[in-house]
């Protein structure tokens, strides 16, 4: 008997099924992959076995029971658990507070604290979860929030874990010991749903494979009798077209993007070390790093979210120092962030409003000083058509959109009007392979078309597949700029490590 | 789905309110039936009380509308008592100073003058909260009290009528009233700049691009700075007109009902102010709708009071209980109505 059967689930959003007839089987001791494109309702699916959503038609049968959750709380009591795409934890707290929250701990209203600790160190031992009960979260990476995530779930005893989209924000590094985590939880008799974009990673640690295309089942296979390609096609219903770069044309004249000798200090610590970069019109520069090296503070500099403490940034003949972010946007710079919901998006504003956040100001859009609200929807609407971005309205709250679907209108956003440089940062986290690809053709295209981009990522892959040059980061400093072209792997890896070429003979 | 629990816990909310009011009015041992139908008659059985009703909601519209104009771009703006009183200063100040002024210059600049000075009571908060980060909640109730006694010093001083005893400013020239509408009811045109100004916030929150920058600010500030959107600007502009239209509020009370500056012209509309708000949804058109009930249920309990012996502090009870049930009604009627429908 399997550990959880839902059979023939219906949900629909605004009239739009966002899941149809849809059946997932999980067995005991199992990892289980859901995969879909962007949008196809596996984030649903798990909301409305966790409780968050109730589902409009069809059953769950969870251990078998006939189970209807009413809210996450039913769920842990039945020991299910879910870490969500985006975490949960209260950062002013420490890690071992994060994870008792809301339970009456022995000892309630004043738990005691060493007790707990020592329970949490039993758990992150027994599955090699390491992590300092007594640290404050704000200080933890990314990976070690994720790890409290999954101990937070443990230690309320969860036999079933789902995880949403785990590794979309983690390192190669970081994915590689979350899968030790999870071999372990199979080996002590745990169940994980896990839902991922990477096929890879799907093939390298899960036993069974759903896979959902427009809310709809296409298949469910064992992992050992199927093959990437396949599993590809399953999703996106074609195979994937390998990134074909091609030579970069021959590149206009001059160079479109310069900085020179950028620094960056806040509260007197430096953040970027004296950068010096240029980007040329139709040329892809691309910035390999581990993440949290000075990416972020690089991107803001250059659009003017931060102000550099000294150096100059040029955009063609222009200045861009004293300017605003508002006047470098015009200027035709468009910009990726690798945070959507809080840099990119405002959320409870509708797919309108927040092309509109980039565009308010044009002539175009206003008659008479006001808002033309038919050619934003008649503009709204191309774009929608144009990314394949899936919405039930173009009324629809960003919100309830899939992350890849926000991710698509940001990009519509971006790229809009021949922009002169695009700052891609992070631009296919959290996308499906299609969308990634789709991602990649248009960063291609943009660049065959003149436009200078700089695309900072840490998935090395990505960079290697698309970029002309490529630019390693390290604390804040370039480590070296080299011709994509047989590239050392190594050495790349020895200098996103932070050892320069110079030492390379002696570290080796 | 959704309408349909918004609906059921609106409905369960007026059931509660209904109960409190019945079980208020026995405990002061009253008659219920002769209560409501004297809280109905004192609304809707007069010309006099539905000009009244009217009369009311003028102010609660205009600082309604300035407090909801803040609260879209983010601003939480308390202090619409204080910049009630300076607008009131605005108008007696431009009175006084030139009483030759033609009508219709006299009410235009009185208004832009209560614009002004209303604004920059609510700016000062406005730039602490953009520039530094201060919160303008403390500041604005803070400015409250300097505007009340501002007031209080300067009917006593520099504004003071040197022939009447009390502390009051002289009367204005007439050129410094707005006409009555409904003579002999006390309905003044100032309902009808409440009622333009309505529409005025109305398309500039939704329908420029002034606005749209607003309202993204309040929603995500951070965002909008990534978007090149100025988010310092915004948020002063926004405080700016926020205190400018409660300022408004206070140029209609003078010019509208006591023609010169005394204490306590604003029983509290300021406040008041910020429910009208809350219920109206920081919508114009809900202010709108909220300030006639507001407004309607203070004058139907006076009637109260009079017929049937009910305090009119009852008003107060209800509208308190109102607002704390419409803050929980999520969390109070959401699981209910689960439980309801599941069954
Ligand atoms: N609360 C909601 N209201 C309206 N529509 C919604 C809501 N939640 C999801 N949707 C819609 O349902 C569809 C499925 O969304 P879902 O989040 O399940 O996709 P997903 O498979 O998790 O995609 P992604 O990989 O991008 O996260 C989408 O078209 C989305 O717009
Ligand atoms: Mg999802």
């Amino acid at each position: 008997m399997p550990l959880l059967c839902m059979r023939n689930i219906d949900k629909a959003f605004f009239g739009k099924p966002a899941n149809l007839q849809v059946c997932l089987e999980v067995q005991h001791n199992e990892i289980h992959a859901l995969l879909g494109e962007n949008g196809a309702g596996k984030t649903t699916l798990m909301n409305m076995l966790y409780g968050i959503y109730q589902r409009d038609a069809g059953e769950i049968l969870y251990d078998g029971q006939n189970v209807a959750f009413s809210s996450p709380k039913d769920a842990i009591a039945h020991r299910i658990g879910m870490v969500h795409q985006h975490f949960t934890l209260v950062p002013t707290l420490t890690v071992s507070q994060n994870i008792t929250l809301g339970l009456k701990s022995p000892g309630h209203p004043f738990p005691r604290r060493r007790d707990l600790n020592q329970q949490i160190q039993e758990i992150s031992q027994r599955y090699s979860l390491e992590v300092d009960p007594t640290a404050l979260v704000s200080t933890l990476s990314v990976g070690e929030q994720q790890r409290v995530e999954i101990i937070k779930l443990l230690y309320r005893d969860a036999r079933l874990l789902i995880l949403d989209e785990p590794t979309a924000v983690l390192t190669p590094q970081e994915s590689e010991s979350l899968f030790v985590v999870l071999r372990r939880l199979r080996e002590e008799g745990h169940s994980v749903i896990i839902i991922t974009h990477r096929i890879p990673e799907v093939m390298s640690i899960t036993d069974t494979v759903t896979i959902l295309r427009d809310g709809r089942n296409v298949a469910t296979v064992k992992t050992s009798e199927t093959s990437e390609q396949e599993l590809a096609r399953f999703m996106i219903g074609r195979a994937l077209e390998p990134i074909g770069r091609s030579a970069a044309p021959p590149s206009c004249a001059g160079t479109a993007l310069q900085l020179s000798e950028v620094t960056l200090v806040e509260h007197g610590r430096s953040k970027l070390g004296p950068v010096s970069l240029c980007v040329d019109p139709g040329k892809i520069l691309g910035i390999a790093g581990v993440d949290g090296n000075g990416q972020k503070e690089l991107a803001e500099v250059i659009l003017g979210i931060r102000r550099h403490s000294a150096g100059s940034i040029l955009l063609g003949d222009a200045v861009l120092d004293a300017l605003g972010v508002m006047e470098r946007k015009n200027l035709g710079i468009g910009y990726i962030s690798d945070d959507r919901h809080h840099d990119s998006l405002v959320l409870d504003m509708d797919l309108m409003d927040n092309l509109l956040l980039k565009t308010h100001t044009e002539k175009r859009f206003i008659t008479h000083g006001l808002l033309d609200r038919k050619k934003i929807r008649q503009d709204t609407a191309r774009a929608v058509d144009a990314y394949h971005i899936k919405t039930s309205a173009l009324e629809c709250p960003i919100r309830y959109l899939s992350g890849g679907n926000q991710q698509k209108l940001i990009l519509a956003r971006e790229m809009a009007g021949q922009p002169r440089c695009i700052i891609a940062f992070q631009p296919t986290r959290g996308l499906d392979i299609g969308a990634s690809e789709f991602v990649h053709q248009e960063l291609l295209r943009l660049r065959d078309a003149g436009c200078a981009i700089l695309m900072l990522s840490a998935d090395l892959e990505e960079v290697l597949d698309l970029s002309d040059h490529i630019a390693v980061i390290h604390k804040g400093e370039i480590m070296d700029v080299l011709v994509n072209q047989d590239i050392d792997l190594t050495y790349i890896g020895l200098l996103m490590a932070g050892k320069r070429g110079d030492e390379r003979g002696a570290v080796v | 789905m959704n309408r349909f629990r918004d609906a059921l816990g609106f409905l369960a909310i007026a059931a509660i309110l209904l109960l409190i009011s019945v079980l208020l009015i026995l405990a002061v041992g009253s008659d219920v039936t002769k209560a409501f139908s004297s809280f109905l008659r004192g609304i809707f059985g007069s010309f006099y009380g539905f000009s009244e009703v009217l009369v009311r909601a003028t102010p609660l519209i205009l600082a309604g509308l300035g407090v909801a104009v803040g609260f879209r771009t983010g601003f939480v703006n308390i202090g619409a008592e204080g910049q009630i009183y300076l607008g009131a200063i605005a108008i007696t100040v431009l009175g006084l100073a030139a009483p030759g002024l033609p009508p219709v210059l006299m009410v235009g600049l009185a208004i832009l003058l209560g614009f002004v000075f209303g604004g920059i009571w609510s700016v000062v908060p406005g730039i602490l909260k953009a520039r530094f980060g201060i919160s303008e909640v403390i500041n604005t109730i803070m400015l409250n009290y300097i505007a009340l006694n501002l007031v209080g010093v300067l009917v006593r001083t520099w504004l003071k009528d040197p022939s009447y005893p009390y502390p009051m400013s002289p009367m204005l020239p007439a050129a410094a009233s707005y006409p009555e509408l409904l003579s002999p009811t006390r309905l003044h045109a100032g309902f009808l700049v409440a009622l333009a100004a309505a529409v005025a916030v109305y398309v500039l929150v939704f329908r420029t691009p002034t606005g749209f920058e607003m309202r993204a600010v309040g929603l995500n500030s951070r965002a909008c700075h990534c978007a090149g959107i100025p988010v310092y600007k915004n948020i002063v502009l926004s405080a700016f007109i926020s205190g400018g239209l409660a300022g408004i509020a206070g140029v209609g009370e003078i010019a509208g009902l006591h023609h010169r500056l005394i204490e306590g012209i604003s029983p509290g509309y300021g406040y008041i102010a910020i429910i009208v708000s809350l219920l109206g949804q920081n919508h114009p058109l809900g202010v709108v709708v909220a300030a006639l009930g507001v407004s309607a249920l203070h004058v139907g309990s006076l009637s109260m009071q009079r017929a049937a012996g009910v305090p009119t502090s009852i008003a107060s009870i209800i509208m308190g209980t109102l607002v704390v049930l419409i803050l929980a009604r999520k969390s109070l009627f959401g699981s209910t109505v689960k439980l309801v429908r599941e069954n």
